[in-house]
């Protein structure tokens, strides 16, 4: 532009001060539209942070082998009622005939009270054997062990506990070796396991309890769901998973003609399920933002119209005094563009305070990055939307400004 | 060196409604430097076009205009702007200050296009009002000083960039007799100094401070005669 910068900045901010109100309502659009941007992103930054530590849980490495797809889209319920359950030995089978198959774990869970003395907790449990830490990298046990096969088979009433029932029940004694009841069944802690946080933000990860497999199938007749976990080679999943397919049909006893009467679930069904609500997010904060921006474009030429009209008479004492044409266009336009960047500035603002509020629902954080583009575009909207009117007042004839009533 | 102002042949028309109006109709005049010149003329007679013509304001329907022996049809606008703002003051009858800006800030402005540091363009404002006499009234807007003051300010911020040329259309028009004694003294004082002083007036007694009036009716140069009987007082210093 010109050696007129500092200037212009000063004449843009005594004109916006002159006409706070009127300002305000026209960059509106301007503040929305990076408002929203700015809320997409952080809401997509903490589903990213919530997703991958999720997933580790469900470590890309895990087969599940289900009785229903987690994500299928055309269930049909009288097929999936028809379905005969998982059994424990399909590990077992699986185990010895596959080639991909690391380790194999069945889990079966309920929902449940914990209690001790006269505290209690709500909680889910589930029953599977040793091998289940060989399935899971995400747990670890942060005080005493996990069970052991021996105490597996013979049913033993111990229990591994979530951070969060340990903190329920035990605040900060030792848990280790203590007994709590589930139902009427008495039950010593031999294990806490580390924080791991929610999955994807909705249950926590850390209120669940562990018992041996042989000990939930003893206490609870009540046949749950069960799916069996298998570790396999990750990098060849897929294989692995037409593999075990075809060893399940042979289980399950299916003719070529007939459809999978079990699923086998990856956590890639998890993955694809995210993007597609990522996208959706995304996608509509991209809407909302363009709309907003376009109409705080509008608006902002408006306004910048009226700003040129009244100050005809201005203009045309400028150019009496020197001013050439370049420099009343950079006033205007530094006009607008200052406009929009206090605009962009304070939706910023807002789209911080707005973070931190949901940082504590769920773990997130402000993408300055993208803060700072949706600014640098708002900046390019006052240079678009300011064009037009600017040059209307870089080419006002001085005189007939000047006769300006 | 080459006359100053040398108009030949300049004519300005409007066109209003289909009617052609001829503000301007031939006016042929020379301004050499240092000339102290009235422009007198009843109301509509085209004072103010040859003004602003002068002024590179405006450009002429026909005609040319040599300014220090260069063609203004020549220019561009980055030329004509470093013109109006290094050569030429204007004064208006209206005074045109910023009505936002303190007396200083208004003074300010062609220092600001003329790419004066910030430190030097605040000093040479104070001074400029000053020398008007209102270095006690910098910091007060427009709405906050009287006529006169108003038009002092407007005086100072002509002469902010020290031009040679000083052009005030009907600058005492808007103030009393008195006021208008104190704006004709600045007026005579520049005079004075080197300055080449351009004023349009209605009033006899404040054409008499010139050493030349030009007399025009209807868009033509009708009279343009000397002041013999100058009866200015020498300015004290
Ligand atoms: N922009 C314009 N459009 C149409 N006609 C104009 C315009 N500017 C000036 N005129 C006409 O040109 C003529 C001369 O106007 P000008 O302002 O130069 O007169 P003046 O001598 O300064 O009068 P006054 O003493 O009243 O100020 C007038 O008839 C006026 O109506
Ligand atoms: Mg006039």
């Amino acid at each position: 532009m010109s050696g007129h910068l500092w200037e212009n900045l000063r004449i843009s901010f005594s004109s916006i001060l002159a006409n706070k109100s009127r300002s305000i309502l026209s960059v509106l659009g301007i503040v929305i539209g990076v408002l929203s941007v700015t809320l997409m992103g952080t809401m997509i930054s903490g589903l990213d942070a919530t997703f991958e530590r999720s997933m580790s849980s469900f470590r890309s490495n895990v087969l599940f082998v289900s009785r229903m797809d987690w994500f299928g889209g055309d269930w049909d319920w009288w097929e999936f009622r028809n379905r005969p359950r998982i059994k424990e030995e399909y590990g077992e089978k699986l185990r010895v005939q596959s080639q991909f198959v690391e380790a194999v774990a069945p889990a079966t869970e309920r929902s449940g009270r914990i209690i001790r003395k006269d505290r209690q907790i709500d909680t889910r449990f589930f029953g599977t054997t040793p091998e289940y830490l060989a399935t899971n990298d995400a747990i670890e046990i942060a005080q005493g062990r996990f069970f052991t096969e021996g105490e597996n088979r013979s049913g033993s009433r111990v229990l591994v506990i979530g951070a969060d029932i340990k903190d329920a029940l035990f605040d900060n004694q030792d848990a280790i070796g203590q007994y709590v009841k589930i139902g009427n069944h008495k039950f010593r802690v031999i294990g806490v396991s580390g924080k791991m946080g929610k999955f994807m933000g909705l249950f926590s990860l850390d209120n669940q309890a562990i018992i041996p497999f042989g000990t939930f199938k003893r206490l609870f007749t009540r046949r749950g769901w069960m799916n069996i976990r298998l570790k396999v080679d990750g990098d060849r999943i897929e294989e692995a998973k037409e593999e075990i397919r075809g060893h399940m049909r042979v289980i399950r006893g299916l003719k070529p003609t007939e459809d999978d009467n079990f699923a086998l679930n990856h956590s890639s069904t998890f993955e694809a399920q995210y993007r597609a609500i990522k996208l959706a997010i995304g996608g509509t904060g991209i809407f909302i933002t363009a709309l907003s921006l376009i109409v705080g474009g509008i608006g902002i030429m408006n306004i910048m119209f009226v700003s040129v009209k009244e100050r005809t008479r201005e203009i045309g004492v400028r150019k009496a005094l020197g001013a050439t044409q370049r420099t009343i266009l950079a006033q205007f336009l530094m006009e607008a563009i200052t406009i929009c960047f206090l605009g962009g500035l304070f939706g910023m603002g807002v789209a911080y305070g707005l973070s931190t509020i949901i940082n504590r629902f769920f773990p997130s954080v402000m993408p300055i990055g993208l803060a700072l583009g949706a600014i640098f575009l708002s900046v390019m909207i006052g240079i678009i939307s300011g064009l037009i009117p600017s040059s209307r007042a870089a080419k006002l004839d001085p005189i007939e400004a000047l006769r300006y009533e | 060196m080459s006359i100053l102002i040398k108009l030949k042949g300049i004519k300005r028309y409007y066109d209003v409604g289909g009617e052609v109006v001829r503000a301007l109709d031939g006016v042929d005049v020379a301004i050499d430097h240092n000339e102290y010149i009235s422009i007198m003329g009843p109301s509509g007679s085209g004072k103010s076009t040859l003004m602003n013509m002068i002024g590179c304001l405006d450009s002429p329907t026909a005609g040319t205009y040599e300014f220090e022996g260069e063609l203004v049809h020549d220019m561009d606008d980055n030329q004509l702007a470093s013109i109006r703002n290094r050569k030429i003051g204007f004064v208006f009858q209206t005074f045109n200050l910023l009505s936002k800006a303190t007396a200083l800030r208004n003074v300010e402005v062609p220092l600001i296009y003329a790419n004066i540091p910030r430190s030097d363009r605040i000093e040479r404002a104070a001074e400029s009002l000053e020398a008007v006499g209102l270095g006690d009234r910098m910091h007060h807007k427009p709405n906050e000083l009287s006529g006169g003051q108003r038009q002092r300010v407007a005086i100072a911020r002509a002469l902010a960039n020290k031009p040679s040329i000083v052009l005030a259309d009907e600058p005492t028009g808007n103030l009393d007799s008195k006021s208008g004694v104190e704006i004709m003294k600045i007026f005579d004082d520049l005079h004075g100094r080197g300055n080449t002083i351009i004023l349009v007036t209605h009033e006899e007694y404040i054409a008499e401070h010139a050493d030349r009036t030009i007399h025009i009716f209807d868009g033509k140069v009708k009279e343009d005669i000397a002041n013999h009987n100058n009866r200015r007082e020498p300015v004290p210093t």
